[in-house]
């Protein structure tokens, strides 16, 4: 007689085939749930926007659809940013002079890996990154082969905010740079919007690039053979502030970069 | 016979004493001054004894001994420069770890103190 469970068989493949079925067909967003992450904000100056951001955020963790924690890092702003993300429910880390993004991340980075959480989510403080994006980046990182850093692109999707024709020109360069130096696969290196695993915190806990650090973090993370992805989000422009890489700034930029990528992958790759 | 430049000296010696002065009152390390003390020590002694710096252009192909002289503080001015630049990189990449530690410190003892 056939029996009518898995388990009343006596051989022992239907279990295998209930665990193959039960693994591949697994609740993505329970097992997403079980993941607890800390969402990293590094802000300066953002006392415009700091406060519907964390609420945003904050709404995702109680509908249950992200388990962590919300980090401020308040990077020396002169205005009421920590304040208010602090009166919207966030932890805030008050540095005492502003060390740029790179040093603010790095920070939350820190935070991540001493408080045992299972990876860090950078989000923009000027509310560019929906919280409704953040699944995609913990379903990528989830999905096998794990990645220890997943990239939001703004670029693969047709939806949402598109960033001016020199800075998708700037992005491309960088792309193209990082796939030639580093063999990443990357077409939006410059996103702030960033999944890191753990592997990533313990990177980037000993080696984050401080000024202008995207591009270069990806440079690193290859270098030292970590396994870096990305994934189509839909990103809105700015609700408040302005980009720091205007005029001038955008030749700096683009000069140190580029130099700081090859430096990077030649400095970090394994022997 | 050669000459001494005792004006040259006189002001070498005058940069060490400013030097000397500025590590006493703990403005700068001894550590960092050492090496600029070492070259005013060199300038000064080139100054007082020119003759060995002539042999040592000569030896090295230098016609002038003058364009030796300016070679060499060239060279030694950019060692110098390095030097400054490898102790203000490590000083910075310091300054950025105390900074986070202090924030993430001070994160710590605000949690602390609202839960007590």
């Amino acid at each position: 007689m056939e029996p009518a469970f898995p388990w009343q068989a006596r051989s022992g493949l239907p279990y295998l085939i209930l665990a193959t079925t039960m693994f591949l067909t697994r609740d993505r967003c329970g097992i997403l749930r079980a993941v607890r992450v800390l969402l990293v904000i590094p802000a300066l100056n953002e006392e415009a926007v700091i406060g519907s951001v964390v609420e945003e955020l904050k709404q995702a963790i109680e509908s249950g659809a992200i388990t962590g924690e919300i980090l401020v890092i308040d990077d020396g702003s002169k205005d009421r940013t920590a304040e208010i993300a602090h009166k919207a429910g966030a932890r805030v880390a008050r540095m005492s002079r502003n060390l740029g993004i790179g040093g603010a991340v790095q920070c939350g980075i820190r935070v991540a890996l001493r408080e045992g959480f299972d990876g860090a989510i950078q989000v923009d403080g000027d509310g560019q990154h929906p919280p409704s994006e953040i699944a995609k980046l913990l379903e990528v990182g989830a999905r096998e082969p794990a990645s220890d850093l997943v990239i939001g692109t703004r670029y693969l999707s047709s939806d949402g905010f598109r960033s001016t024709f020199l800075r998708r020109l700037g992005g491309w360069w960088l792309s193209r740079l990082l796939r030639v130096v580093a063999g990443a696969s990357v077409s939006d290196p410059t996103s702030g919007f960033r999944l890191y695993g753990k592997r990533a915190l313990e990177l980037f806990d000993r080696n984050y690039p401080y000024d202008y650090p995207e591009p270069e973090a990806v440079a690193i993370a290859m270098a030292a053979g970590l396994r870096v992805t990305e994934t189509p989000v839909v990103m809105r422009d700015r609700q408040a502030g302005r980009s720091s890489i205007i005029g001038y700034r955008t030749i700096y930029y683009m000069l140190k970069v580029t130099l700081a990528v090859m430096l990077a992958y030649v400095r970090n790759r394994k022997r | 016979m050669f000459e001494r430049y005792w004006l040259f000296a006189a002001f070498c010696f005058i940069a060490v004493v400013i030097l000397v002065r500025l590590v006493l009152r703990e403005r700068v390390t001894l550590q960092a001054s050492l090496s600029l003390l070492l070259l005013l020590g060199l300038m000064s002694f080139v100054a007082l004894f020119p003759n060995v710096a002539s042999r040592l252009a000569q030896t090295m192909g230098f016609t002038l001994a003058s364009n030796f002289f300016f070679a060499a503080g060239i060279g030694a001015l950019m060692l110098l420069h390095v030097h400054s630049l490898v102790t203000l990189s490590r000083v910075e990449l310091r300054s950025i770890t105390l900074t986070q530690e202090l924030a993430i410190l001070r994160e710590k003892l605000d949690q602390l103190s609202e839960k007590s």
